[in-house]
């Protein structure tokens, strides 16, 4: 075993053992604090592995990998589970494990107030988490690919219905899970199809042309769903029903990101298929601007944050489309930093009013420092202003999308550009500066160490990621190197005058009327379009459908069932009076009998 | 004598004893009737030999002697069980299978 292998499998089993030791060990998760520790400890080692494993590859290229046979078909091994070192799954291994383990820390004092049993149960949670996820990002092949994604899916099932006595939070949990369920059959029919055509799980195999498309397609429409992107976005808002960190690492930095990570992953087959990728451009293209334009209307700090990751992500499936794998995966990762940085900053000005909304916070700035010059400096980075990460990763997007496509997804994403700058100052002003607006935003006070301590760990690659992109490029084996032209001035440029437009709107003093265009959007959102439409059909067609087939199975199977049921029973019924309990009547039986066999004998021919 | 005449006399016996067995209720009858088949079985078994040569069938006859013997000792026994349950011996009683 090599050393590297070795970094990966340490980072893989820690966070999977502390999950196994706090499911079985019941005193220990019940008591609340020591399973927050066991949780913390795997995450900082598997942190710590990570890093090493990223370290390594900075002067290590080749991949490798260890596998153990996995399913056999004969004496054939068709599929592997292991561990794969590259520098794909070791950049992916430290932002997930980064990430986890801020967001994990920053729990401790966020989940302070829930009981002990709850709090237990939220951190084996995040252990488990840790570990599906990592699955999922150091996997050899597809299939244990898919195994993770169907885990973090189940988790972030379990983490979003984690207050499951509310029945918003169930709803919203059932609504993720149904949605990336339905998503998930595009990935296990395109598993199907890959291993039909090549024999095997891999993502380096030549295929046709036409399998290809196939292949990459029906995988898209698993990252449509996992990744949030329109028409099956509808789950991500309503997910923000999880407890805040809980946002901030799965439904923001890492497990959405997932779909977007499968894209990277296999690359070689998205690269044999230009159809795919031509319509991932445009649906990304169109689902960044359409999720920024919702994110404008929302008055929830958290729904903004949600629509804010499909707009984003939307970017970086658009970059992939594009044909930059790094594009869209350099952006994932500067994206992961600064929207789990804005999600705990929310979920830190959020625990200091008891409330989501933007209009009940109000001059937190002064109250809060360390939290609100997070959300600040996240913003920025978001609105892609020069110097902090998101500038770098975004302009890497824009360039890759730059001349695609008569250049429609270029404006769309630069339109977008403008609206996220312009609709986090609307939350920056509202919340962070102004008059309180009411007494609870008047006493806030600065959250805990535990809370302001990872605000702090994330802020620094939120500011500097963006100076790493030769570094992150070669351990991807790529070139990168920044030069200022006209794209990235023009889209600074765009984030700026949103952000001094959203200071004229917003910036001065409470306003209870939105400016026209706002309201207009306001007025369409409202109307749930979306949503309706999978209401009408879900009530229209599946119901119809399903009660259609429920009347069936009712009445024609489970009949031809209860039919052989009752036949048996009447005959029964019928055939019961033969056995009357009287002995003679035996007796006369076995004479008949014996009388008959004997005609049969002496009368009757045998042959 | 002949073979046939003695062949009569046996199926004559086991005609009555069926008889007996179907028709009577009382468990003693059903038993001495069940005695009456047997030996009429007996009877083929001796005539059989006295009239073919041979000592099989005496032995045979032997035999199912002491098996009705011992078919006797159980009958006589359940007779005695079905009094105690019933205080009587009249075999359509004795009908609790059909529960």
């Amino acid at each position: 075993m090599t050393r590297p292998v070795m970094y990966a499998l340490v980072a893989l089993w820690t966070p999977a053992i502390a999950a196994l030791a706090l499911a079985a060990l019941v005193p220990l998760r019940k008591k609340g604090w020591p399973a927050a520790a066991v949780a913390i400890f795997s995450s900082l080692v598997s942190l710590g592995s990570a890093i090493a494993l990223f370290m390594d590859r900075l002067h290590d290229e080749v991949p490798q990998q260890l596998v153990a046979p996995w399913i056999h078909a004969g004496s054939t091994v068709v599929a592997e589970v292991g561990v794969r070192v590259d520098g794909i799954s070791a950049s992916m291994l430290v932002v997930v494990t980064l990430v986890a383990t801020c967001v994990q820390v920053f729990s401790v004092g966020y989940m302070h107030d829930e009981p002990p049993a709850a709090y237990g149960r939220y951190f084996t949670l995040h252990a488990l988490f840790l570990f599906s996820m990592n699955t999922l990002v150091i996997a050899p092949n597809i299939l244990q690919l898919f195994a993770g994604w169907e885990l973090v899916g189940v988790t972030s099932y379990l983490l979003i219905g984690f207050y499951f006595k509310k029945p918003s939070a169930a709803r919203a949990a059932v609504k993720a899970f149904w949605v990336t369920k339905f998503a998930d059959m595009g990935l296990l029919f395109g598993l199907l199809v890959l291993f039909a055509a090549t024999g095997n799980f891999g993502w380096d195999a030549k295929l046709s042309h036409g399998v290809a498309t196939a292949v990459t397609l029906l995988f898209f429409l698993a990252v449509v769903g996992k990744s949030a992107q329109f028409p099956l976005h509808v789950w991500l808002p309503d997910a923000m029903e999880g407890p805040t960190p809980v946002s901030a690492l799965l439904h923001a930095a890492t497990m959405v990101a997932a779909g977007v990570f499968l894209v990277v992953r296999t690359n070689p087959l998205f690269a044999q298929a230009p159809a795919t990728r031509m319509v991932m451009l445009g649906l990304g293209a169109a689902t960044a601007l359409f999720a920024a334009l919702l994110a404008l209307v929302q008055t929830d700090i958290k729904k903004t944050l949600a629509y804010s990751t499909c707009s984003q992500l939307g970017y970086m499936v658009a970059a992939l489309g594009a044909g930059s794998m790094l594009g869209g995966f350099f952006h994932l990762t500067t994206h992961a930093f600064f929207k789990a940085l804005l999600f705990l900053a929310a979920g830190s000005a959020i625990h200091a009013v008891h409330s989501n909304e933007i209009t009940d916070m109000g001059g937190l700035a002064k109250k809060m420092p360390i939290t609100a010059s997070a959300f600040i400096v996240g913003s920025l980075a978001l609105a892609g202003v020069p110097g902090l990460s998101g500038f770098f990763s975004k302009d890497l997007v824009l360039e890759a999308v730059e001349g695609q496509l008569s250049n429609v997804p270029y404006a769309a994403l630069m339109l977008t550009a403008f609206l996220t700058a312009f609709y986090m100052g609307k939350v920056v002003f509202v919340a962070f500066f102004g008059k309180p607006s009411n007494e609870k935003a008047a006493h806030a006070h600065e959250s805990g160490l535990s809370m302001s301590g990872p605000l702090m760990v994330l802020m620094v690659p939120t500011v500097v990621a963006g100076y790493f992109g030769a570094t992150f490029a070669h351990v991807q084996g790529e070139h990168y190197h920044f030069h200022f032209g006209t794209g990235p001035a023009v889209a600074s440029s765009l984030g700026l005058a949103g952000i001094v437009l959203a200071y004229f709107v917003y910036g001065r003093g409470p306003r209870t009327e939105q400016p026209a265009a706002v309201a207009l959007v306001d007025r369409i959102a409202k109307t749930r379009l979306v949503n309706r439409v999978y209401e009408y059909g879900f009530h229209n067609v599946t119901l119809v459908v399903a009660s259609g087939l429920a009347f069936v199975d009712r009445y024609v199977v489970d009949g031809l069932i209860n039919l052989l049921g009752y036949g048996a029973i009447e005959a029964g019924r019928k055939a019961r009076p033969i056995q009357s309990g009287f002995a003679p009547d035996y007796v006369l039986a076995v004479v008949l009998g014996v009388v008959g066999l004997a005609v049969w004998a002496v009368f009757g021919s045998w042959r | 004598m002949t073979l046939s005449h003695v062949l009569l006399l046996a199926s004559a016996l086991f005609s009555v004893g069926v008889y007996g067995l179907l028709t009577r209720r009382q468990v003693v009858a059903i038993l001495l009737s069940v005695e009456l088949m047997a030996n009429a079985a007996n009877l083929v078994f001796v005539a059989m030999s006295r009239f073919r040569g041979g000592v099989s069938g005496q032995i045979f006859a032997i035999f199912a002697l002491a098996l009705t013997v011992a078919e006797v000792a159980v009958g006589l026994a359940l007779v005695i069980l079905l009094y105690r349950a019933h205080s009587d011996t009249r075999v359509d009683l004795a009908s609790e299978l059909k529960q």
